[in-house]
């Protein structure tokens, strides 16, 4: 025993160790036992003349002998004892008699010393009526045993002169606990190590693992309780003999403490191994149980694997066995103690990621509301400020409150029943239950969140899901995720470069309608857009898209029309068989829902009547190229608006936040800004527009792009009529003031037109046949006249204040237009005097009629194109030659923009009127097939050589009284304009601000000053400083601009 | 009918940020609207600039603060020298003049060694209907005819009746072209 010859101040420290644990407690045998019998060991202590100092000696002894040493003493030990025990009371020596007693006891309740395999511990609890430490239980009996344990358990009143008593029920559980980290730990890792590298299935091994794990825990644990009974035993003996109640109860009251203690043992020693095998098997057997098959189970089977989880129906046997399964196990669990603490975090857990699971797995995408609810919706989402009826709850919710309830909460409840087989009330009550339904929903609500992009975008087939997540959006907490959580989508999947504008503006129209769908109060909506809006604002060609889309024509809304009803008739058709596509709908608890749903429609019709629209309006067309969505919406307005004038007495337009009548009204959303108005309706064009910018902005464009309409096709403008009024609706008559004038110009046009031909005709004499003006614009019947045909000339006259930037373009028209646009301004200025007109050649159309050779070509085409194929029938001498005629001829002779002619003559060229025969030079092809062939059989002297005879229907626009200067070059006059003010503002910003400036610089201060925004990006910036440079304006220094000193 | 959705909108407290941008939004933060006009005022000074004078804001971008430049118009003594003035805008601006000063060294009757000038407009003559343009402008045609019954350099104001060409040579030593980035 190296420890006694230690320091002193070992010794010491060891005290102070003691004294905190009681370590001679937990030896299985009492110190003083082998004094008599083994001097040999050498120990001072034994006899009647023990003492403290001793027994502390003692004490240090056995703290550091093996415990294999001592636990082999007690077969020696009483097999020796045996015959003395009797005399023992005799002797009077208390101590003495007191130990043996004690070791009597200890050593037959002491645990065997090694258990090496799950065997020994089996056939110890088949005979645990035998002594279990040796084969010689003959020489022990019961009697003794009692004796023995009644001397210990009432030493000191039997024993007075024994000093040094222990409790034997601690010591056991103090042996128990050395017993269970010695042996029975190794062995359970055993349990985890032996299955550790076997492959197969998962599952399986981890259940080999925990069963394993059980067996050995239940075998050790029948081991210890064996010499608890036998205590217990002897107790109630001696209480038998007293008759005390209380000493029963005190017995009782150490058993449960002992129990406690070894299933907090078991608890806490268990391996993480072990409680991640238990983890797979409960995780496995609660998911099939709630309908959530694991990856092991679906395997190679692609059908299921893809298939949505469901609750398993009543029946289902695997689902039932799975039960079963985990009663047992849970139940195991629980009796071998490791149903503590951990095992309930671990299942907390577990019945968390389930729930997350299923509703992820089942309803990530399910998003079609039942039929039935989608008519309910789509009048609910033109209710004005009125909420849609939100108990009609969608089939996901009523489906997943359905598997909460009756799944999620019964297993909650069976496995907490078990684990709590005591407990007095019931362990999952009723507000569990909906909290766990709202711990659900809320998760739906994530789930919806994170989709809620791809849900605008599939609007509106996806109204269940909104209806899903109204239902579960109510707190602010849960909105500022929303909107959170939808801007950083917007920001990744639509806002950058790869989307055109179109889509941006597409999105954003279905956003509008979702988002509103969603929150009609609009907040939501406000919160999200910004970003869009400041986006949108970088995207020069935004406003013109909405714009013509506005403008989009009635054949393309019939059109998008009809290919949306064929959609939707397929989408009913296809939506038919299967009413509900939620899983859990289409499974065993289906029956309750669609009666639910049912009802619920019927409650809502009352607001449904007056407000149901035709579906197909609120179908998204996707397949056409302009933004028609608009169109229809603005068309769909003015019904709206009647309708909400039915619907709601509007007393001579009275406050419409005081509508007393109206029993839908809700106070505005908390999140809502100060300014806060309550919108009246979805208003997709209002917000669409306020988007763009400013309605100046908005109106502007329109103004152009109306402008642009109306000097084109000579058709009728009803379209434009219409989309004005509804715009004049909207902003007020006088911001459309210029469109009026402009549309009021055309038409006066016409008039003035036909009462100047009218005149001319007069003053020509009635030049035969030509009178069939009845249709100033149209015109296209009289072609067909002589040779001599007077070309038909209409004009049309805009007042130049009121229509948008016309730039003039400057060249020479044939002279016999030039001729008719003189007579034309003379008949002008007779019938309004003092006026001027201002031609602007290039914004007209023409009528050409080509005779050549073998064919006649009749070409609508704009003036400038005309002008240029007149330009070759001027070139004809008759010398029977082709005509022929170079850029450079014609740019002199038309003074014409170079880049005009060209175009033109490329467009003559693919209409296979002229052939290029060089470098600029362009022939008239007279015959259809004289490609490149360089004039096989070509009869240029024909009467057909007066080819290019040019036609009436000449329509030139101008400008009243207007002087625009014209300005040449590649780039507009607009673009230059632009340039020329970006150069005084560098000019400037170098005179003062700084004599040089990096690029960076420059760009950033003009992106700060520029009103508009600069649009630049930093290389068309420095290209254009460059040319700037090599005028020599500028200089570049180390990196810097500086302007040239003069 | 139910209400639930009354309680989306109102069972917790509002987002602050948007409360706080609809405050921005009206415009109540001085200096917003200064920024505004000054920017529109660059604009018209861009779009239509007077012969001799240029003005810009700051190479740091700071809208409140700018740098012009002002040609010594002919037939004075400054023909041909060239002279820089930093403005400084008030956040109240243009209902409060700006502060300006010549930061080329300049012998003038109404400007003092250290730049600053003595003109009315620029003081309590000063409405919200003049504008950097006129100002300068105002200042360009003050090199050419000094108020000299207030002058800020009185030896300036009497040699420029006395003693024109002293005068010109008073001004071609003092007048030094600084360098901008110093």
């Amino acid at each position: 025993m190296p420890t006694i010859v230690a320091a002193p101040w070992q010794n010491r420290r060891r005290r102070v160790f003691q004294s905190v644990f009681q370590i001679d407690l937990s030896q299985p045998t009492p110190q003083s036992t082998p004094c008599v019998r083994f001097p040999d060991q050498g120990q001072p202590f034994g006899g009647p003349a023990t003492t403290a100092a001793a027994l502390a000696a003692g004490a240090t002894a056995t703290l550091s002998g093996s415990q294999s040493t001592i636990l082999a003493e007690p077969s020696r030990l009483s097999y020796s004892t045996q015959p003395l025990f009797p005399s023992l009371a005799a002797v009077g020596d208390d101590q003495v008699t007191y130990d043996r007693a004690w070791h009597m006891v200890t050593a037959r309740i002491a645990l065997p010393p090694s258990a090496t395999a799950d065997d020994s511990f089996g056939t110890l609890a088949a005979d645990s009526q035998q002594h279990p430490a040796s084969q010689q239980a003959s020489f022990s009996s019961d009697a003794e045993f009692y004796q023995a344990l009644a001397l210990v358990v009432h030493a000191p009143t039997v024993l007075p002169g024994a000093t040094h008593t222990d409790d034997v029920v601690a010591w056991h559980a103090q042996q128990v606990r050395a017993h269970f980290a010695q042996h029975v730990i190794p062995l359970l890792s055993g349990c985890v190590d032996d299955n550790g590298d076997e492959k197969g299935n998962h599952y399986e091994r981890h259940m080999v693992i925990v069963m394993s794990s059980v067996r050995t825990l239940e075998a050790a644990l029948r081991l210890y309780f064996y010499g608890l009974g036998l205590l217990m035993r002897g107790f109630g003996r001696l209480v038998g003999g007293s008759s005390s109640e209380a000493a029963a109860a005190e017995a009782e009251l150490l058993a449960t403490r002992f129990r406690r203690d070894i299933q907090a043992l078991v608890g806490n020693s268990a391996s993480e191994e072990l409680m991640k095998s238990i983890s797979i098997v409960l995780a496995r057997l609660a998911g099939t149980i709630l309908g959530i098959p694991s990856v092991d189970d679906l395997g190679a089977d692609p059908v299921a694997a893809s298939r949505r989880p469901a609750p398993p129906t009543v029946d289902d046997f695997r689902a039932l066995a799975a039960r079963q399964r985990l009663h047992e196990i849970v139940e195991q669990l629980h009796n071998v103690g490791l149903a503590g603490e951990r095992f309930q975090v671990l299942f907390a857990e577990i019945l968390d990621s389930i729930m997350s699971k299923f509703v992820t797995r089942a309803y990530a995408g399910v998003w079609t509301a039942s039929s039935s609810n989608t008519r309910s919706f789509s009048a609910a989402t033109n209710t004005i400020s009125r909420t849609p009826n939100p108990s009609s709850s969608s089939p996901c919710i009523l489906a997943l409150s359905d598997w909460v309830e009756n799944h999620f909460a019964r297993l909650s409840f069976e496995i907490l029943s078990r684990v709590f087989p005591d407990a007095s009330s019931s362990p999952v009550t009723l507000s569990d239950v909906r909290t766990y339904q709202s711990l659900a929903l809320g998760r739906l609500a994530a789930l919806r969140i994170s989709e809620l992009f791809d849900i605008a975008l599939a609007w509106p087939s996806s109204q269940g899901a909104l209806d899903d997540l109204r239902a579960t959006i109510t707190t602010t907490a849960r909105r500022l995720q929303l909107t959170g959580s939808f801007s950083r989508a917007l920001q990744t999947r639509l806002l950058h470069p790869g989307c055109s504008t179109l889509e941006i503006l597409r999105t954003y129209i279905a956003i509008i309608r979702t988002l509103h769908a969603l929150d009609h109060s609009k907040v939501l909506l406000g919160h999200i857009e910004s970003s869009l809006q400041l986006y949108l604002c970088q995207r020069e060609d935004a406003v013109r898209i909405v714009v013509t889309g506005l403008l989009a024509s009635p054949e393309e809304l019939r059109l998008v029309k009809k290919v949306k009803d064929t959609a939707k008739r397929q989408h009913r058709e296809k939506a038919q068989p299967g009413l509900f596509t939620t899983p859990a709908v289409s499974r065993g608890v289906s029956r309750t829902i669609p009666s639910t749903v049912g009802r619920r429609r019927r409650d809502s019709t009352p607001d449904i009547a007056v407000q149901d629209l035709p579906d197909d309006q609120r179908v998204s067309p996707c397949s056409s190229s302009t933004l028609v969505e608009l169109a229809l919406i603005l068309n769909d307005d003015p019904s709206q608006t009647r309708r909400n004038a039915g619907a709601v007495p509007d007393i001579g337009g009275a406050d419409d936040d005081l509508d007393w009548a109206d029993m839908g009204w809700v106070p505005d959303p908390v999140d809502a800004d100060v300014n806060y108005k309550r919108p009246r309706s979805e208003d997709v064009v209002g917000t669409l527009i306020s988007a763009l910018g400013s309605e100046d902005v908005f109106i502007k464009e329109f103004a152009s792009v109306v402008a642009g309409r109306l000097l084109g096709e000579p058709a009728r403008f009803d379209q434009e009529m219409r989309v004005l009024d509804l715009l004049k609706r909207r902003f007020g008559e006088a911001a459309l003031q210029n469109c009026d004038v402009m549309i009021k110009d055309v038409q006066d046009s016409k008039l003035v037109d036909g009462v100047i031909r009218r005149a001319r005709e007069a003053q020509v004499g009635g030049g035969a046949g030509r009178a069939v003006l009845s249709t100033p614009v149209a015109g296209g019947g009289e072609t067909k006249e002589e040779g001599e045909t007077e070309p038909e000339y209409h004009a049309r006259i805009l007042s130049r204040l009121f229509w948008p930037d016309l730039d003039r373009e400057h060249f020479l028209l044939p002279a016999p237009i030039v001729e008719y646009q003189r007579w034309y301004e003379r008949g002008y200025e007779h019938l309004k005097s003092k006026r001027k007109l201002t031609w602007l050649n290039q914004l007209g159309q023409a009528r050409v009629e080509l005779e050549l050779e073998d064919r006649t070509v009749t070409v609508d085409c704009s003036t400038v194109e005309a002008t240029i194929i007149y330009a070759f029938q001027g070139a004809d001498d008759g010398s029977g030659k082709p005509a022929r005629r170079s850029v450079d001829e014609l740019y002199n002779e038309l003074q014409m923009d170079e880049d005009l002619i060209a175009e033109a003559l490329s467009f003559w060229a693919n209409k296979g009127v002229l052939k290029r025969v060089g470098q600029g030079v362009y022939d008239v092809a007279e015959t259809i097939d004289e490609g490149g062939a360089g004039g096989a059989g070509q009869e240029p002297g024909s009467s057909a050589a007066g080819g290019a005879s040019y036609e009436p229907d000449v329509e030139s626009p101008r400008k009243a009284s207007g002087a625009a200067g014209s300005s040449a070059g590649t780039l507009s006059a607009k673009e230059q304009e632009r340039r020329a003010m970006y150069w005084q503002y560098i000019r400037g910003m170098l005179t003062n601000s700084s004599t040089s400036m990096a690029l960076a610089q420059v760009s950033m201060m003009m992106k700060m000053l520029v009103p508009d925004g600069f649009p630049w990006s930093g290389e068309e910036l420095q290209e254009f400083l460059g040319s700037r440079v090599a005028n020599g304006e500028l200089e570049v220094i180390g990196g810097k601009y500086k302007l040239v000193k003069k | 009918m139910s209400y639930s959705m009354e309680d989306n909108q109102n069972s917790a407290p509002g987002s602050v940020p948007a409360t706080k941008l609809g405050g921005a939004r009206k415009g109540t933060e001085p200096g917003l609207n200064a920024s505004k006009r000054l920017q529109t005022e660059l604009m018209q000074l861009m779009t239509s600039p007077a012969p001799g004078i240029s003005a810009f804001p700051s190479a740091d971008g700071n809208l409140l603060a700018w740098r012009a430049t002002i040609e010594g118009p002919d037939d004075t003594p400054y023909a041909g020298l060239t002279f820089k003035l930093s403005f400084e805008f008030p956040s109240n601006y243009p209902y409060a003049p700006p502060t300006v000063l010549f930061r080329t060294p300049i012998y003038h009757p109404n400007v003092d060694f250290s730049g600053r000038i003595c003109l009315d407009i620029l003081k309590d003559k000063w409405t919200a209907a003049y504008n950097i343009q006129t100002v300068l402008l105002s200042l360009q045609s003050l090199l050419g005819e000094p108020n000299n019954a207030s002058p800020l350099n009185g030896e300036a104001a009497e040699l420029w009746d006395k003693d024109p060409a002293l005068f010109k040579i008073k001004v071609m030593d003092r007048h030094k072209d600084i360098e901008e980035d110093e």
